[in-house]
């Protein structure tokens, strides 16, 4: 990705893209066909951390409108012991 | 009283074992047709690992049901889900009324000592996917 009428500046001006990782796009944007459902335990468990904490959609590069969902679909799997709380249990 | 799309994911105690699990299903299906309920799709999970314990347990049988039902119904079925013993949770959603029914996918068989791993879908991030513009 190049900004072309942008020759060479400060760091730290500009639009903001700090180091040289790619634009992330929303996989739910990209993928109509991927819905997000409570239910898809495997899915959603890519949305959260190794301590089963909710991963910011900054991160991940999911989109507002779907993390909103996302957020609602993981805390309902968890009601359902589909998805962890956290992973430190007795 | 308009009807809508309902489904109900319930968590089974493992201790009903196969054929009491299938006894339940049986009977919450009866229950939502009492309530006026029409059953669409049941699916029978089978026994899955819980990402945490629930009662003690590790393990529990899951059960789907997809039906329509009124309102009154829906609240009807909960109430009398929450009064059987062998019910550790359950959940009920309104679905929309032109999404698929729930795809056969979680189905697997109750020996299967590994679950979550021959499900079909999700990959991780940064597959190479989502890398254009």
């Amino acid at each position: 990705m190049m900004t072309k009428d942008r020759p060479e500046r400060a760091v730290g001006r500009g639009p903001r893209r700090r180091g040289m990782g790619r634009r992330k796009v929303c996989r739910f944007c990209a993928d109509k066909s991927l819905s997000i459902d409570y239910k898809d335990s495997r899915l959603l468990g890519t949305f959260v951390s190794e301590r089963g904490k909710l991963i910011p959609g900054r991160i991940t590069g999911t989109c507002a409108r779907h993390q909103r969902r996302l957020t609602v679909a993981i805390k309902q799997a968890r009601t359902m012991a589909l998805l962890p709380y956290t992973t430190a249990y007795p | 009283m308009t009807d809508r799309r309902y489904e109900t994911l319930v968590l089974i105690h493992p201790e009903q074992g196969e054929p009491g699990t299938a006894e339940l299903i049986d009977k919450i299906r009866k229950l939502i047709e009492e309530q006026g309920g029409a059953v669409t799709q049941v699916q029978n999970w089978g026994s899955r690992e819980l990402a945490y314990p629930v009662a003690k347990q590790r393990r529990g049988f899951y059960a789907l049901f997809e039906y329509r039902a009124g309102i009154r119904g829906l609240q009807e079925i909960g109430r009398n889900l929450t009064l059987m013993d062998p019910v550790l949770r359950f959940v009920s959603l309104q679905q929309d009324e032109n999404a698929p029914p729930a795809p056969v996918r979680h189905l697997r068989k109750p020996e299967d000592e590994h679950p979550a791993e021959d499900e079909d879908q999700g990959e991780g991030f940064g597959e190479g996917e989502g890398g254009e513009r």
